[in-house]
């Protein structure tokens, strides 16, 4: 148990233990990790590791003159642009919306969460037929804007139940004692409750990004060009040395580029991320 | 995938709202006092919640009503003249063709499979962070939120170029095992094109659920499990008899999200398979009939159905499994 | 309370800092864009994915107009199906920004038909047809009318190892039949590489095997969708569905046939039990690049052949398939008769010349077949030129895309094909989804 010495056996068992959790996790980014690095001649060599390491594959997305890079450059600008937005939007709107849930009493609190329950369980392809008939009627197609809004149903119900669970736990009675300590309203809410709440909306807008950035079907549904077609739409334009061959490599470089921000996220705030998945669950 | 909602939250057990501030002015002055504060503060409720609760609704009841309106008619958008009102016509073809009820049964098998794999892996996961040393905790926790935090598509193309029979390594290490071989081609096969699609889901999600869990897990007071001990209890009967059962909310919720995840399934199978050898899964028929091959109608009507269907797997949930979502919400 | 937190260990600045990290990592990746200018005309021209060629070319027609027009280019996906849902699904929208198209041919009947395609002015239709292959301008034509420009014209051939024939003791330099090479094949024990995937590859073998027995997928294909009648339960059918079902059920396709496009049937060629194959030129310089990046030999480059597609029937004339792209101009363009001079520039000879050798895709234009790069690059021109001339287009109908994905459910995979059953299963299929009554 937690901080006890542990037995030579113990130890045995969850170095064991680790290493399974560790190559369960993270096989698969290796996986393709180590076929980015395959030439365009050795991508069928079946073997896992790299016959002769390449960077040929990066070279196509990143390098200027690449095949490729221009089309991943405007996709990654598009959904780092498009999912920050979205982010921001939806930690905006769920900070207001869990500070009133969490702090005042009003009638229709209930019907706001289940709302946020409902449309976090919606089938997102069945709105994506609509969406797509009103946005080309309102020239919303294709456009950053057009992707935004309904990224606002991903990110803004779960941004709506993370908040609110985190702003439950602050003790608010410290406003009003520093308020009699005779702060103003203003520097109570900016010195006391911002510090406290601060934690909890930078861990929403961590996980809200997660889910903007990993959009697919509103991404290949209501973009067509490169004006705003984010990354994981983006994949399925590579093409290979010539028309008919696999874009393996490219897909594997760009998937690797992506998921570079992912590793770094995570391996820095994993605590955050944790607390805020898990923060409805936990007693407040 | 994409249609994605994994941090949904469970098993928020409820907790009284704050009071208003005492009051202890004569009784007539204090309720007009009491019903002017409590109109404020409902108006400031709004004021601060309305908008969140606009665009939700916005960008979610405004386009289902409009699918319900479509489903109605013989629409194809390159044929846009020849629209024509064809009433429940569409769902009548598509409830009496096999196509949809070999998707259904497809999505729900992956559904079932996946949930209960994860649910087992999870269950472990968190167990084994539950019980882990701080300094290893903060590893595992990293480990596992890579696949959490990791692209669908992304995960999707890695799991498909391990298995895939021209570029993927998975058949020459794995030829000791019966059935594989130099000459198994993964996504020729339904079950195979299954087990790999399975398995890419199971390998994504899991942390999520096992985190869902870890938390449950910490809500299992320790004295419990410690009585039990005492009384000579093995560590399967404390598992059984004490853990699950004090965590039977945490569970049901978490079986419940994913579960309605899983059903909505759609970035796999769509660079996997695309649906070929029995594979395709119902988000998969409503794409390519609206947007692939742009019968408005008919995919608006496929559309809608994928919706009844998640409100049904809900109210299943609720009414039969008990699963307490007012718990889950928060509020009661 | 949090139980999960171990306390407060990262400091907010240090957090601040790491987030920047994060963001510094992206940021300046995506923050490199290209900018645009003001000045002539931009014509956007929607490019299917290639090696640059299209881009190339838009360059240099750009900087020839001499000020007129500036073409930008915009790429759509790589699977042809989904290259046409793009351009449909903006063309419905009565798009302004589609000026010029890159369209697989048999999506093009679609697009007239709904009046999404510019009418091609008659001096324009002259100029682009003249030494055009018969088989890209069918290809490029609905309802007698040329509807868009020719622009490149693909055909398969059929590819053979030099040495698994000698050993077979099959004769190349006569025309071959599709049954003399899989028992070719069959008796050295190799795997013949035909594209078994259920992708419109499979509808491009379906119908090349149909039209060379003689027979067409669709008899009238200019009908309306409910009066469409299909010509598979024909002999032409039967010998069709025979020769895909024993190549799936014998397993002579190999295991990844049913997985097997373009690409991966040339990896099959290529490997050990490669023999015959047929494919689009490509698979040349593919194989060329390989050799020279030293991942292939020598000695497997010396032992390919090739010879024009097979025949079904011993003795009638093969139809080999007919592929590559024609140039359609949107028809709610601002700039439609710039976007025809444009067209025009983009198709000319030495364009079409040059980007056979750059992009391994064979001109429509008979006069680059002249051109000494090209018949150095493609030793196999004068096959390429032939075939041509032979190819069958796919069946040109608005509603190719139900025919064709109609076509991929029933007829896939090809082990489950049989001579007798599947012209009936797919004509009853494609019939009832045309009307509406089925899903497809």
């Amino acid at each position: 148990m937690m901080g006890s010495v542990l037995s030579t056996r113990a130890r045995v068992w969850w170095a064991v233990i680790t290493v399974v959790v560790l190559v369960g996790a993270l096989f698969p980014v290796v996986s393709i990790l180590m076929t980015s690095f395959k030439g365009p001649s050795d991508l069928n060599s079946g073997t896992f590791l790299p016959p002769q390491w390449s960077t040929d594959n990066y070279e196509q997305i990143l390098s200027s003159g690449g095949s490729a890079q221009e089309l991943f450059l405007s996709a990654l600008r598009n959904s780092v642009g498009i999912s920050l937005i979205a982010t921001v939007i939806a930690v905006v709107l769920a900070t207001l919306a869990a500070y009133a849930i969490a702090r005042l009493n009003f009638p229709g609190k209930r019907l706001i969460l289940t709302t946020a329950l409902g449309v976090s369980i919606f089938p997102v392809v069945s709105i994506v037929t609509p969406l797509f008939n009103l946005w080309r009627n309102i020239g919303l197609y294709d456009t950053w804007l057009g992707l935004i809004i309904p990224y606002l149903s991903l990110t803004l119900p779960i941004s709506i139940w993370t908040l609110a669970a985190f702003f439950r736990q602050i003790p608010w009675e410290l406003e009003q004692a520093a308020q009699v300590d005779g702060a103003t309203p203003w520097q109570a809410f900016r010195k006391v409750i911002v510090p406290l709440a601060a934690p909890g909306v930078f861990t929403t807008a961590l996980i809200a990004f997660f889910i903007a950035w990993n959009d697919f079907v509103y991404g290949i549904s209501l973009t067509s060009t490169s004006a705003a077609r984010p990354v994981p739409a983006a994949l399925a334009f590579f093409t290979g040395a010539s028309y008919f061959e696999e874009p393996t490599g490219a897909i594997s470089a760009a998937a690797v580029v992506v998921t570079i921000p992912v590793v770094i996220l995570v391996v820095l705030f994993q605590r955050q991320i944790v607390s805020g998945l898990t923060q409805g669950a936990v007693k407040g | 995938m994409s249609t994605d909602t994994r941090g949904a939250h469970p098993a928020q057990p409820s907790r009284p709202e704050p009071d208003p501030a005492p009051d202890l002015t004569p009784d007539k002055k204090a309720k007009a006092a009491r019903s002017d504060r409590a109109r404020a503060e409902a108006r400031l409720g709004w004021y601060l919640a309305g908008p969140a609760f606009v665009v939700m609704l916005a960008v979610t009841l405004y386009p289902i009503l409009q699918a319900v309106y479509d489903s109605l008619f013989n629409y194809k958008l390159t044929a846009p003249d020849d629209r024509s009102f064809v009433g429940l016509g569409n769902y009548v073809v598509i409830l009496t063709d096999p196509v949809w009820w070999r998707d259904f049964a497809v999505t729900f098998f992956i559904m079932v499979v996946s949930v209960v794999v994860e649910l087992v892996l999870g269950f472990a996961l968190a167990l084994v962070m539950h019980r882990a040393i701080k300094r290893l905790r903060g590893l595992l926790r990293t480990a596992i939120l890579v696949p959490y935090g990791i692209i669908t598509v992304v995960s999707a193309f890695a799991w498909f170029y391990a298995f895939d029979i021209t570029s993927g390594y998975v058949n020459s290490w794995f030829d000791w095992v019966p059935g594989i071989g130099p000459d198994l081609n993964w996504f020729a096969h339904q079950g195979t094109s299954l087990f790999v699609i399975i398995a890419s889901e199971v390998w994504k999600t899991t942390p999520f659920i096992s985190l869902l869990l870890l938390a449950g897990l910490a809500q299992v007071p320790g004295e419990l499990e410690e009585a039990a001990k005492v009384d000579g209890a093995t560590a399967w009967q404390r598992f059984s008899r004490v853990i699950v059962p004090n965590m039977k909310a945490a569970i049901m919720v978490a079986v419940l999200f994913r579960a309605l995840d899983a059903f909505r399934i759609f970035d796999n199978v769509f660079i996997m398979t695309n649906g070929a050898n029995n594979t395709e899964v119902l988000s998969l028929l409503a794409y390519r009939t609206s947007i692939g091959q742009l019968q408005i109608g008919m995919g608006s009507a496929i559309s809608v159905l994928l919706f009844l269907c998640v409100i049904g797997i809900c109210f299943v949930a609720i009414k039969l499994f008990k699963v307490d979502l007012a718990g889950a919400r928060g509020e009661r | 309370m949090r139980p999960l937190d171990e306390g407060e260990t990262v400091h907010r600045s240090t957090r601040a800092l790491a987030a920047a990290l994060a963001v510094a990592t992206i940021v300046p990746l995506a923050a490199c864009s290209t900018g645009e200018g003001s000045g002539p005309p931009v014509l956007t021209w929607y490019i299917n994915p290639d090696n640059g060629g299209q881009a190339a070319i838009a360059a240099s027609c750009s900087d020839a107009s001499g000020g007129a027009y500036s073409i930008e280019t915009s790429l759509l996906p790589r699977d042809a199906a989904a290259q046409r849902e793009q351009l449909a699904r903006r063309l419905a929208a009565k798009d302004s920004s589609i000026d010029l198209m890159s369209l697989d041919p048999p999506f093009i009947p679609e697009l007239a038909e709904a009046g999404f395609l510019a009418p091609v002015p008659d001096d324009v239709a002259t100029a682009t047809t003249q030494d055009v292959v018969q088989g890209a301008i069918d290809g490029s034509t609905w309802k007698d009318e040329l509807v868009a420009i020719p622009f490149w014209a693909n055909t398969q051939l059929l590819w053979y190892r030099k040495s698994v024939a000698q050993a077979a003791g099959l004769d190349l330099t006569q025309p071959v039949t599709w049954d003399q090479i899989m028992t070719a094949a069959q008796d050295q024990d190799k795997y013949l590489a035909v594209q078994g995937a259920k992708a419109e590859s499979l509808t491009v073998w379906i119908n090349a095997l149909v039209e060379s027995a003689g027979g067409q997928i669709l008899e009238n294909p200019e009908a309306p969708a409910d009066e469409l009648t299909l010509g598979l339960e024909t002999d032409a059918g039967r010998a069709a569905a025979r020769i895909v079902g024993e190549i799936g059920s014998s397993g002579l396709g190999g295991p990844g046939l049913p997985s097997e496009d373009e690409a991966a049937s040339l990896t099959l060629f290529q490997g050990d039990k490669g023999s015959f194959m047929v494919n689009w030129p490509f698979v040349w310089s593919s194989t060329l690049s390989g050799v020279d990046a030293g991942s292939l030999d020598q000695t497997l480059l010396d032992d390919i052949g090739w010879t024009t597609y097979p025949q079904v029937v011993e003795g009638q004339d093969t139809r080999p398939p007919y592929g590559g792209i024609s140039l359609g101009v949107g028809a709610f363009s601002r700039h439609t008769d710039l976007s025809y001079e444009a067209a025009q520039c983009i198709v000319s000879a030495e364009n079409q010349a040059a980007y056979f050798v750059s992009d391994g895709n064979p001109a429509a234009n008979t006069a680059a077949y002249d051109d000494p790069a090209v018949q150095k690059a493609y030793p196999m021109y004068d096959v390429i030129r032939q075939s041509l001339e032979q190819a069958a287009p796919r069946p040109q109908t608005p509603f190719y895309n139900e025919v064709s994905t109609g076509l991929q459910q029933t007829w896939y995979p090809p082990a489950s094909v049989t001579e007798d059953g599947t012209p009936v299963t797919s004509t009853d299929f494609i019939t009832a989804v045309l009307r509406g009554e089925r899903l497809l």
